[in-house]
């Protein structure tokens, strides 16, 4: 105990932060995931802390990862990162071998600080992967429909256009669901999350028409099929994601299209929200105001309420989804409980 | 050469005749042709004849290299898979020859780290203790829970062995770099040495995997009377059952409750493509094509126990679905994602059971189950003889129009409440708990 509190001591006067380093790996590198980024702060928490006992260390990791959590407002995608970490950890100690309790605890310190930038090319290796596995609902003749700003579904659907010389280039068509939340502000010109993707399928030959959040039902009679991604896939087989793809799911349903979510699986989070306002999260998207309220508070506060709106998110239920592939494959919501289960229990 | 069974009409039962006698090439290309020619149909003739050949495979394959072994079923595999894309049974037995012949594999490095070959001689010989044909189906049924309980926990020591803890997909992220690049994780200071050299020299896995498809070889023969055991707790005194199709399955299911309580079945004829053998079915006339084994010979039919059967024509099968309490259906093969294939006009006796509210219960053997998700739903379904919609007699009309007979329907997981396999009664969504259990992830799409 005493050593436990001499760790949390000592981290809080370390100059190491832990939330700046986490905020810059997500920028350093775009391509970086929230849970990977999350992951990777911890192992540089680690690499700057001296302490050499395990639960010194376990001790260390909890707290660093609540005040992560505290200070991002939303923590859901980041949290599948450092509860895997802790897991991880945890379970790599109970085991027998050189890496348990009865070995030298630095070995597997040293294993994890010497891999860390392993951990990241897996990660984007595991995007790659989930490409191959998603090309097969890609058809050849499809419109595939989807949204956001996802790496993943950029990937697969990349992959699938064959922009690398692949051997067999789908012929396919996109329908590209662009936010509206930011290009609607006065920063016109901060154009919207999916963009980037957009001209990147264009370049590679795959047509791609681009639509308002209020076309898609419009448009979904179009579509064959609808893709998505994910921030967090949670323990139903819901998930969670960029505002607007609830809508999509529910739009999808009513008109029986299939429904795919493409995510990593380390972006498993052991969370089982019961609906939208259940998530562990604060966001003011209903905001309620009368013209008093609107004459007492200036331009300012409006601005910032945007800009949490183009973060926000929403939940999708299971019963949307048709199936999510991920990197251990195609998998039907109810496998995802099952996957976390494991790492938990 | 099939001429040798020349009183035969080829078949599974000329195919399974010749294969005692013809060089093991000449078998593969035979089964082929009759895959294509669509001599051999039905998933189970199919499972059982792949089940046979890949049985003499093995047992002509002149190496003790589980690698090799592999190699060679793969591609006798891809052979049959590609010589008839639809029969998914083939590919499903195919993969889970593979599955035997990795797990012995894996058995093996296991006992040579373990340094003892006792162990694992006799752990594959339980499942064959309680062999007695007295209690097939509680038999078969534990060896293949054993089956697959025996896999779950071996790979966890396995993998702790081999390398950093790695037994679960989430953690693949963070665990060690690859395999044996991080050898202090192997405990046994010789097990290097051993593995590189003791490799397959030990004992040759062939015949475990020989008894392995031999098990699976009686699955196939005990599948229905195993699933036929669940009957009493589905059907009940006084309940109206709607069938369809002559699905031996479905049939043995009905006559097992039959022998204990008496209900009403109402069962659709399935024209065009099954109807003759749905009569036959019902009177009890079956004079069953050769395609279906001896094992089957003859089956009473249900109006002999006393059971009121109904036919009907597809075309009524909404008119009288308000009136029936359950539907059980037989299927040509069950998908990952929980949905299945089925012969024509399931779908729509599915539809109209999800409108009234009607359960809804496959029975289909586990064989049946297969890892493959479907992508594109159109390229399962088989077209089969239009002749049977319009005969040729009709000549001015066949001219005229364009005439379709499609053979099978992709019915969706959500129209379905319930699968009985001879594991058990499983929700559509927990069906890839059972492909996880059955077939290797790596095997799903060699």
């Amino acid at each position: 105990m005493a050593t436990a509190k001499d760790a949390s001591a000592g981290s809080a006067n370390k100059p190491f932060d832990i939330v700046a380093t986490y905020n810059n790996l997500l920028r350093s590198d775009p391509d970086l995931t929230m849970p990977i980024a999350a992951i990777e702060a911890l192992v540089l928490l680690l690499t700057h802390s001296p302490s050499s006992t395990i639960s010194e260390t376990l001790d260390l990791l909890e707290k660093s990862t609540a005040d992560l959590k505290k200070a991002i407002p939303n923590p859901i995608g980041l949290s599948a990162g450092t509860d895997l970490f802790q897991r991880y950890l945890i379970t790599t100690l109970q085991r027998p071998g050189q890496l348990g309790p009865a070995g030298d605890f630095n070995a597997i310190r040293a294993h994890l600080l010497s891999n860390g930038r392993l951990f990241i090319r897996r990660a984007k290796e595991s995007r790659d992967k989930i490409a191959t596995f998603g090309r097969g609902f890609v058809r050849d003749g499809s419109t595939v429909l989807t949204n956001g700003g996802s790496r993943v579904v950029a990937s697969l659907l990349q992959h699938a256009a064959g922009e690398k010389g692949g051997p067999s280039a789908v012929r396919f068509r996109v329908i590209y669901v662009l936010s509206s939340a930011k290009g609607n502000l006065e920063n016109h010109h901060a154009e919207p999350e999916g963009m980037e993707t957009v001209r990147a399928l264009r370049a590679a030959g795959v047509p791609v028409a681009t639509i308002p959040e209020s076309a898609v039902a419009y448009s979904l009679g179009k579509a064959d099929v609808v893709i998505v991604g994910a921030e967090g896939v949670v323990e139903n087989g819901g998930i969670v994601s960029r505002l607007g793809t609830y809508q999509i799911g529910l739009l999808a349903k009513a008109m029986g299209k299939p429904f795919y979510v493409v995510a990593e699986s380390h972006k498993f989070v052991r969370l089982y929200p019961l609906g939208q306002y259940d998530l562990p999260i604060e966001q003011h998207v209903i905001d309620f105001k009368t013209d008093e309220d609107l004459t007492d508070e200036a331009h300012p506060s409006d601005c910032t309420d945007k800009a949490v709106l183009g973060e926000a998110v929403d939940f999708t239920p299971p019963h949307l989804i048709s199936a999510l592939i991920t990197d251990s494959g195609v998998l039907t919501p109810s496998a995802v409980s099952e996957e976390l289960i494991k790492i938990w229990f | 050469m099939p001429a040798t069974s020349a009183p035969l009409t080829p078949g599974l039962a000329s195919f399974l005749k010749s294969l005692k006698t013809n060089p093991i090439d000449t078998s593969i290309d035979n089964l082929i042709s009759l895959l294509k020619r669509r001599q051999i149909r039905h998933s189970r003739s199919c499972a059982t004849a792949t089940a046979y050949l890949l049985l003499r495979v093995i047992s002509f394959c002149r190496t003790t290299d589980a690698n090799k072994l592999i190699e060679r079923v793969q591609s006798v595999g891809r052979r049959l898979m590609a010589a008839q894309p639809r029969e998914m049974v083939v590919g499903n037995i195919v993969r889970r020859v593979l599955g035997l012949i990795r797990d012995e594999a894996e058995d093996d490095r296991d006992a040579e780290f373990a340094l003892s070959d006792a162990g694992s001689e006799s752990q594959p010989q339980t499942p064959r203790v309680l062999e007695d044909p007295s209690t097939p189906q509680d038999r078969d049924f534990l060896s293949v829970r054993h089956e697959g309980s025996e896999r779950s926990s071996s790979r966890p020591p396995l993998t702790s062995h081999s390398t950093n803890p790695a037994p679960i997909s989430m953690f693949s992220l963070l665990s060690g770099p690859e395999a044996e690049s991080s050898l202090p994780g192997s405990p046994v200071p010789g097990s290097p040495s051993g593995r590189v050299t003791g490799h397959g020299s030990v004992r040759d896995i062939r015949a475990e995997v020989l008894d392995g498809i031999g098990e699976i070889i009686d699955e196939l023969g005990q599948v229905d009377d195993q699933i036929a055991a669940y009957a009493l707790d589905h059907i009940h005194s006084n309940e109206v059952i709607l069938t369809h199709t002559s699905s031996t399955t479905v049939q043995k299911f009905l006559l097992k409750a039959a022998a204990k309580r008496k209900f009403t079945v109402i069962h659709a004829e399935s024209y065009p493509n099954n109807h003759d053998a749905t009569h036959a079915t019902v009177s009890g006339t079956v004079s069953d094509e050769d395609d279906n084994l001896s094992f089957e010979s003859f089956q009473k039919p249900l109006i002999a126990l006393g059971i009121t059967v109904i036919l009907i024509p597809d075309s009524a099968v909404f008119a009288l679905m308000s009136r029936v309490n359950k539907v059980i259906l037989g299927t040509h093969s069950v998908l990952a994602n929980g949905g299945l294939v089925a012969a024509a006009g399931t779908r729509v006796i599915a539809r109209a059971a999800k409108v009234h509210q009607t359960p809804v219960v496959v029975v289909s053997g586990v064989y049946k189950l297969s890892p493959v998700y479907p992508f594109d739903f159109d390229s399962l379904i088989e077209y089969g003889d239009a002749s049977n919609v319009i005969g040729y007699e009709d000549g001015d009309l066949v001219d005229q129009i364009d005439v379709q007979n499609p053979l099978y329907d992709y019915v969706p997981a959500e129209l379905i409440d319930l699968y009985i396999t001879n594991l058990g009664g499983h929700a559509p969504s927990y069906l890839y708990r059972i492909v996880s259990d059955h077939y290797r992830k790596e095997d799903i799409s060699f």
